[in-house]
């Protein structure tokens, strides 16, 4: 009996975590929706600006000693800007273009990104440790990592935020309006190019979150990217392309079958489960739980 | 109001175009008889197995208009299955690569299948999934693979061909099996594209509902032009691997090398087939000299102690994917139709110039 | 034997109705105008019959073969061709290339394709454009175009829809003597159309669908003076 509870007790323990980390993975997959949202891109460089933000979250760290979720006051307005600049010179140009060569620029945009970091960073891991980087709490018998809960609690914020923004505000309502439709948004006066670099800098900055909010637990190394870009796709895609709540749950529900995965099956297949799973989405429900597609 | 304009296609054989093909060709054939240095034969492999990926890809990607942004899947099973086959069960790879071929195309309609049913960009999506599930199974079921450890070929048997033995030593003999296999690939393109599958690959590309509604078997068309493709990329891998003689899940499978591939078609111009040869004129230079600068030396292009090859060693050294994606912004931007692209539209300008000229006359 | 039999046909878009209980019979040699208002189920009528999607109840019956849900190529195969209301040009291939993939589904030789296609774009009087564009045509000879690319693949039956929307008078004259020709030379053709002097003038029988739903059938005389047929088009008149 007590090794069913045992199991049991782990099997808790497990899906907490991955729903701890599922949090921040719903950040990004926030992100992405938006930008998918309202310009119909499918941004490949995701990975790449949330690995951005780890790179400028540890860089502030070592050289200020600026705690990271401090320093999220700098990196979120830092990534912020990034985006708006890289829609504004970049993806705006192809918004009319074949979806094919969309996903091309970005990918091309992401490997200018990951690779001018390896240049300049080299491919050296590196670590940002806190003072309570391995420090974990107690909660109902069950261990829970402090980093994890705290990016939990800012991504809660950040979501919390975001929602008011967006339901609240003119601005968040033009963005709803030109995700909906954006001819019929034009229509109506709305500026959609202001939109479009909006969103894509909101986008950016939500990846760049992340990574700021994961970098106390995670290598930091300029291919890091990558891995995450697929999660925010199968995010997204689980969730419906388009849709916030969607990859809010898409997230969550993300971060616990990894964290299930890497304890169940093994480690280093999580990331193949999670391609199969994506591959499956895109056959068979491409329009996620609940999203607008456009397959 | 759309502009009328000539279909830029000639109709049928272009002597000139075949005769220029073939004088090319035997130029190189005679090539290393002149220059056999090995950093100029590597060039030529590495080029010639760069036009193999690029025609390859066109058939699927370029004709037939389905963007597979995972061609590594089929490049890294020819890669490891000449490999297995050689080091595991002592099978020389001139047999050994047919097997791949056939796996590859195996492999193919299993993918096509699949993934067939999705359109746009949710199909790139799918293959780049495709070609990391394999790169992943790869790398964790060392058992069958030897995970990230790869294979390291010492050396390859001696072929013994009517009578003939060639040694395959040094890389001069890479060369010509290159030149002879870039030609055939040419070839095949050519041959494709002026039959009833080039012509179903191309409205399947322009209006897959269209070509549904004229009696066009979609699903079987595609796979044709996937099966057609996969079986040219897993010839260029197998190759790879024999001239490289190493490959590891990364170098196989990794998702620069289906970028690389699809960057070749795009750069040269898609769909065309001088395009890809265009491209592997751009792209395997450029990526040769900045992973190995010192053979720019060995050439005698420039002095041993020149600064271009300290600042490269030192500050861009495998900076050849960050230069990929510089192109890969670049063409998309600004030349999406690729070389040839800005050459036709620079001539057609050039056209309407002069029959202007000629209509009007000169202000008095 | 009937070429063409609907019967009861009904296509259901989740809670809509895009045709429901559509019935008609078409004997060899016949041209059925095919009319009604703006979201009558028209279009929806021919992407049912030619297997783009399949009608959720109901029978397509072409040539005694049972169609429903076979796959479009296959009813191309079969004899039955359509164009398409938006047209659908291969925008990146030669006019004679365009022509040539539809004779393709006649002959896998590229010689003989190619003096097929010849043929028709001769009949709509389009040879002189063989090598342009598809893409850069205008619109009158982008429809010419999909007519001869349709003739190219040698069918008995000719699904038209709205061949003549956007196009002059002159253009739309053209047409109607091609679609006359086209009946002398034994083709079968269902055509759907909005300009009723034009269905009047071609047209053996005509079917009336509004609102998904068959309201009438019969000669073109008789339905242009239905007071019902009339009233679905609110109120215009019907000259000739």
């Amino acid at each position: 009996m007590t090794v069913f509870l045992q199991q049991v007790g782990l099997f808790l323990q497990y899906s907490l975590s991955g729903l701890l980390q599922g949090g921040v993975y719903a950040l990004i997959g926030i992100g992405l929706t938006i930008i998918f949202g309202v310009m119909r891109v499918i941004n490949f460089a995701h990975g790449d600006l949330l690995m951005l933000g780890m790179y400028a979250t540890w860089l502030i760290f070592t050289k200020t000693g600026l705690d990271p979720y401090v320093a999220l006051l700098a990196t979120v307005p830092l990534l912020f800007l990034w985006g708006a600049f890289l829609q504004k010179v970049f993806i705006n140009r192809v918004l009319n273009a074949l979806p094919q060569n969309q996903i091309l620029l970005t990918i091309g945009l992401g490997l200018i990104m990951s690779n001018s970091m390896m240049l300049i960073f080299t491919s050296d891991y590196r670590i940002l440790t806190t003072s309570y980087s391995s420090s974990s709490f107690d909660l109902l018998g069950l261990s829970v990592s402090q980093p994890l809960l705290y990016s939990f609690l800012v991504t809660a914020a950040i979501t919390a935020a975001l929602f008011w923004f967006l339901q609240r505000t003119d601005t968040g309502q033009a963005i709803r309006a030109t995700a909906q439709d954006r001819d019929a948004a034009q229509l109506m006066g709305i500026n959609v190019r202001g939109t479009s670099i909006l969103s894509f800098g909101i986008g950016s900055a939500l990846a760049g979150a992340a990574g700021a909010l994961i970098a106390p637990t995670y290598y930091i190394y300029p291919q890091v990217g990558s891995a995450f870009t697929l999660k925010a796709f199968v995010i997204v895609v689980l969730g419906g392309m388009g849709s916030i709540v969607g990859a809010t749950l898409g997230g969550l529900i993300i971060g616990v079958t990894e964290s299930l995965a890497a304890a169940y099956v093994a480690s280093g297949l999580k990331e193949l489960v999670v391609y199969v799973l994506f591959l499956g989405l895109l056959l068979f429900k491409p329009s996620g739980l609940l999203g607008k597609s456009r397959a | 109001m759309p502009t009328l304009s000539r279909s830029p296609r000639p109709r049928g054989f272009s002597v000139v175009a075949i005769a220029l093909f073939l004088a090319t060709a035997l130029a190189l054939a005679v090539f290393p008889s002149f220059v056999a240095k090995p950093y100029v034969m590597h060039m030529g492999v590495m080029l010639f197995l760069a036009i193999i990926q690029g025609q390859a890809w066109n058939v699927v990607g370029g004709y037939a208009g389905q963007y597979s942004v995972g061609h590594a899947a089929y490049f890294g099973v020819g890669a490891y299955v000449t490999m297995m086959l050689l080091e595991v069960s002592k099978i020389p790879p001139w047999w050994g690569i047919w097997g791949a071929i056939l796996a590859a195309v195996a492999l193919s309609a299993i993918i096509g299948s699949i993934t067939f049913r999705l359109r746009g960009p949710y199909f790139v999506l799918a293959s780049i999934s495709v070609a990391e599930i394999i790169r992943l199974a790869t790398l964790h079921f060392r058992d069958f693979t030897r995970g990230a450890e790869g294979y390291l070929l010492s050396e390859i048997p001696t072929l013994h061909l009517f009578g003939a033995e060639i040694v395959f030593v040094g890389k001069r003999p890479f060369y010509y099996a290159g030149l002879a296999l870039a030609v055939a690939t040419i070839a095949a393109n050519w041959a494709v594209q002026h039959s009833k599958l080039g012509y179903y690959f191309q409205a399947i590309r322009e209006d897959q509902d269209a070509a549904h509604s004229l009696g066009i078997h979609l699903s079987l068309y595609k796979n044709v032009a996937l099966a057609i493709s996969a079986a040219f990329t897993a010839f260029a891998g197998g190759f790879y691997a024999m001239f490289v003689k190493f490959i590891d899940p990364n170098i196989a499978f990794g998702l620069d090398v289906s970028v690389q591939i699809v960057l070749i078609a795009i750069i040269g111009g898609i769909g065309t087939i001088i395009g890809p040869v265009i491209g592997a004129m751009v792209l395997v230079p450029l990526s040769e000299v900045l992973r190995n600068p010192r053979g720019l030396v060995q050439v005698g292009v420039l002095s041993p102690d020149s600064g271009v090859v300290t600042f490269i060693e030192r500050y861009l050294s495998n900076a050849h994917l960050l230069v990929y994606g510089i192109l890969v912004v670049v063409v998309i931007l600004f030349a999406p139709e690729g070389v040839l692209g800005v050459i036709r539209r620079v001539v057609a300008w050039g056209r309407r110039r002069v029959a202007a000229r000629g209509a009007s006359p000169a202000p008095a | 034997m009937a070429m063409l039999e609907i019967s009861h046909v009904s296509k259901f878009f989740g809670g809509l109705a895009a045709n429901s209980d559509v019935s008609f019979s078409m004997e060899q040699g016949m041209i059925m105008g095919l009319i009604g208002p703006n979201g009558a189920g028209k279009t929806t009528l021919f992407n049912c019959i030619t297997g783009y999607y399949p009608p959720s109840k109901g029978e397509v019956v072409f040539k005694g073969t049972r169609l429903n849900g076979m796959q479009p190529d296959r009813v191309c195969r079969l004899g039955m061709v359509r164009t398409w209301q938006k047209v659908r040009p291969l925008a990146k291939m030669s006019v004679v290339d365009n022509v040539m993939v539809g004779a393709l589904a006649r002959t896998s030789s590229l010689r003989v394709a190619r003096e097929v296609a010849q043929e028709q774009l001769r009949i709509v009087r389009m040879d002189h454009r063989q090598d342009f564009l598809a893409g850069g045509l205008p619109i009158g000879e982008r429809k010419k175009l999909e007519i001869a690319r349709a003739l190219a693949t040698k069918p008995e039956l000719v699904l038209l829809d709205e061949v003549m929307g956007g196009l002059n008078t002159g253009e739309k004259e053209e047409i109607i003597l091609l679609i006359l020709d086209l009946k002398k030379r034994g083709f079968t053709q269902v055509v759907i159309e909005h300009d009723m002097k034009a269905i009047m003038r071609i047209s053996d029988r005509v079917v009336v669908l509004n609102s998904g739903e068959k309201l009438t059938e019969g000669t073109p005389r008789e339905v242009a003076d239905n007071p019902e047929v009339i009233a679905a088009y609110l109120g215009e008149r019907v000259e000739g």
